[in-house]
């Protein structure tokens, strides 16, 4: 196999499910009408509700589905060996990742605009909203516990990383700074920021600078490290979740994307310059992943962005759905995005396939840092634009670092604002952003203290799925009400439903609940048990409450007709 | 006949041109420009509340200013009721996170 022959497979399964099956079911099925008001124009507020232009949409939404997740995923799944993980971001998009995204796009549109959480409520029942709630706090939780062991412990402890990601950052504020006060132009704020936060980066892996880090890391020792670094990942996770969104996120994620997306872009040129072939990287290795589990219902839930992801279904109908100016812009802008971050799956698979050169290279890649293989096979594809490896490897691991952290203090954000509206009442200090941000940080740093990162990453991977589950059933009950075909949503939603099921059952039962009784792990596997079995309770009753919901629009569609 | 030719692909690439660059828009500042747009709206938003809340039964005495204020905020009235009055839910932020997965 070869990396070429691969993108070429996955540019034929995009422009199959984009070209002729996602534009057959728009034009027979959803049917868009551009002279019907959509609610960005109906309901202009100019804080919820503003329209814009396709284009800069397929922007915003693609910069809003695609992190670390479509990179992480594959690299994970390559351990069953390229086959099934490339199949499953192919198939995958093809028949689900697209469907939900683009139809998150439409269903809130012709519903007003509301949110899911909304819809859940209307459509499928009261408690719906609910546990649509606990899973997104869960999955938030776990994406802190997964990125945050990956980042904190990995990437920070390496004597050429800390230096890049203070440059990252610091420039990020003066790009605020800059702006919002200063009043500079964007373009030359820009230019000054990305270039000093590469200088900040090419001098962090410089001898000079790594070695007082390396000198600090064995004063520390590795007892001290596995503490030191998570605490300072958690310390810029609360500067950015506490401080104003002009100061700290806005611009440090800006400086960020330029510093990925020059990466993206050199990687993927030196990747095409170079064409490499995947070695002795096998097709596929086994049924079973010692650690991970079974193919099926694992390697599901392993990869969900790249091919499908119930977060997409949030950020689609509370984002993108009040923005969208005509009805035919819900497809490039859904079902686009979407499609892109299938190709961008592909890219990470390659690098853990065809950059390492083979099977022992990625074995021995991923057994010094999950996600650094990515940085090891992005720095092989950029070598082959003359870029050092000696720069690519720290380079590499910054952009991962910064794409993590972006993410992280978001996150935190988010659960400090979720924390309050939920028990502020109850709890009157959890009001109080210091109190509300510390408390999402200690249960963060729990989580990634004592848990299980393959377990983790599944979980995570699970609770994002029974988001994708909702979202689906949703859609269908609402195409079931709206006298719309529904095959193409009712399916992969039942599969979606039972496969994550199943891998929350194999994960509680044979993973975590194993290691807990043979005394490895203990906190963290039962912590992992316990999350799996709050997760399966809420996805029971939802799919009790879902086919009730099912059964009634049947029962009103059967009696309308 | 030539020059009609190279003046399409020049349209093409001009076209092409753009639409990368809104795309670019989209993945860099249009959430800076969204974000202060949003600030607008809900300091517009707590203007009208604090003019014109009894509205929405707020009781608030209509004093000669406001009522000279009245045909300006007219056209925005029904909006402005329905994003105020508009139910919420966590669900409302999680556009709020970018990125995330």
């Amino acid at each position: 196999m070869n990396a070429i022959l691969t993108l070429i497979i996955a540019a034929v399964g995009l422009g199959l499910g984009y070209f002729v099956y996602a534009k057959n079911i728009n034009k027979n099925i959803v049917q868009p009408d551009d002279s019907k008001a959509t609610p960005a124009k109906m309901y202009m507020d100019g804080v919820d509700f503003t329209p814009a232009g396709k284009n800069v949409l397929f922007g915003y939404q693609f910069k809003s589905i695609a992190a670390l997740g479509p990179i992480g995923g594959p690299i994970v799944a390559a351990q069953w060996g390229w086959l099934p993980g490339l199949l499953w971001l192919i198939l995958g998009t093809f028949f689900i990742g697209w469907v939900q995204d683009y139809a998150s796009i439409i269903v809130p549109m012709r519903s007003e605009g509301d949110t899911f959480g909304a819809l859940s409520y209307k459509l499928i029942s009261p408690r719906a909203r609910g546990i649509l709630l606990v899973f997104i706090y869960l999955y938030l939780l776990l994406i802190m516990g997964a990125f945050g062991q990956v980042i904190g412990v990995l990437f920070m402890s390496k004597p050429a990383v800390p230096f890049g990601i203070l440059s990252v950052i610091l420039m990020g504020l003066l790009a605020g700074q800059m702006t919002y006060k200063w009043k500079q132009d964007i373009i030359l704020t820009t230019v000054i920021t990305v270039v000093v936060a590469f200088f900040g980066i090419w001098l962090g892996q410089t001898a000079f600078i790594s070695n007082i880090f390396a000198g600090l890391n064995n004063a520390l020792g590795e007892g001290g490290i596995k503490y030191f670094w998570p605490i300072v990942t958690m310390i810029i996770c609360y500067l950015g979740a506490v401080l104003p969104i002009w100061r700290w996120a806005q611009p440090t994620n800006y400086v960020s994307f330029w510093v990925i997306a020059l990466g993206m872009v050199g990687g993927v040129i030196g990747m095409l310059v170079w064409h490499p072939s995947f070695g002795d990287f096998p097709a596929f290795t086994g049924w079973t992943v010692a650690g991970l589990g079974p193919l099926w219902p694992i390697l599901f839930v392993t990869i969900a962005c790249g091919a499908i992801s119930g977060w997409h279904s949030l950020v689609s109908s509370s984002g993108t759905a009040r923005q969208i100016e005509k009805e035919s812009d819900a497809l490039p802008v859904g079902g686009g995005a979407m499609f892109m971050e299938m190709a961008l799956g592909v890219i990470s698979l390659l690098t853990a396939t065809a950059a390492t050169g083979g099977w022992e290279a990625f074995k021995e890649a991923f057994a010094g840092g999950k996600f650094g293989v990515f940085a090891v096979g992005l720095a092989a594809f950029l070598s082959h634009i003359g870029i050092p490896t000696s720069f690519g490897v720290p380079y590499g691991m910054v952009f991962l670092t910064i794409m993590g952290l972006t993410i992280m203090y978001l996150v935190v954000r988010f659960m400090r604002v979720a924390s309050a509206e939920l028990l502020g009442d109850a709890i009157p200090a959890l009001k109080n952003i210091h109190i509300g941000a510390i408390v999402a940080l200690i249960l963060s740093l729990i989580v990634i203290w004592t848990g299980v990162w393959q377990t983790i990453w599944v979980l995570f991977g699970g609770a994002n799925q029974m988001m994708a589950s909702l979202a689906l059933l949703i859609i269908t009950v609402w195409l079931m009400r709206n006298g719309k075909q529904y095959a193409w949503t009712l399916w992969p939603c039942i599969f979606m439903f039972i496969t994550t099921i199943a891998a929350l059952l194999y994960t509680a039962f044979f993973t975590a609940l194993p290691a807990a009784l043979a005394g490895t792990n203990i906190a963290g596997n039962i912590i992992a048990f316990v999350v799996a079995l709050i997760l399966i309770v809420c996805a029971l009753i939802l799919g009790y409450d879902g086919l009730q919901a099912l059964k009634r629009k049947g029962e009103v569609a059967a009696a309308a007709k | 006949m030539q020059t009609s030719a190279r003046e399409r692909i020049g349209e093409k690439i001009h076209h092409a041109a753009h639409v990368a660059g809104q795309i670019l828009y989209g993945m860099t500042i249009f959430d800076w420009q969204r974000g202060l747009r949003q600030q607008r709206g809900e300091i517009e938003r707590l203007f009208v509340l604090i003019t014109f809340g009894d509205i929405i039964g707020l009781p608030i005495l209509p004093p000669y200013y406001t009522l000279r204020l009245l045909p300006y905020v007219v056209p925005t009235l029904n909006r402005w009721k329905r994003s105020l009055l508009r139910e919420r839910d966590l669900t409302d932020l999680a556009e709020l996170i970018e990125g995330v997965d």
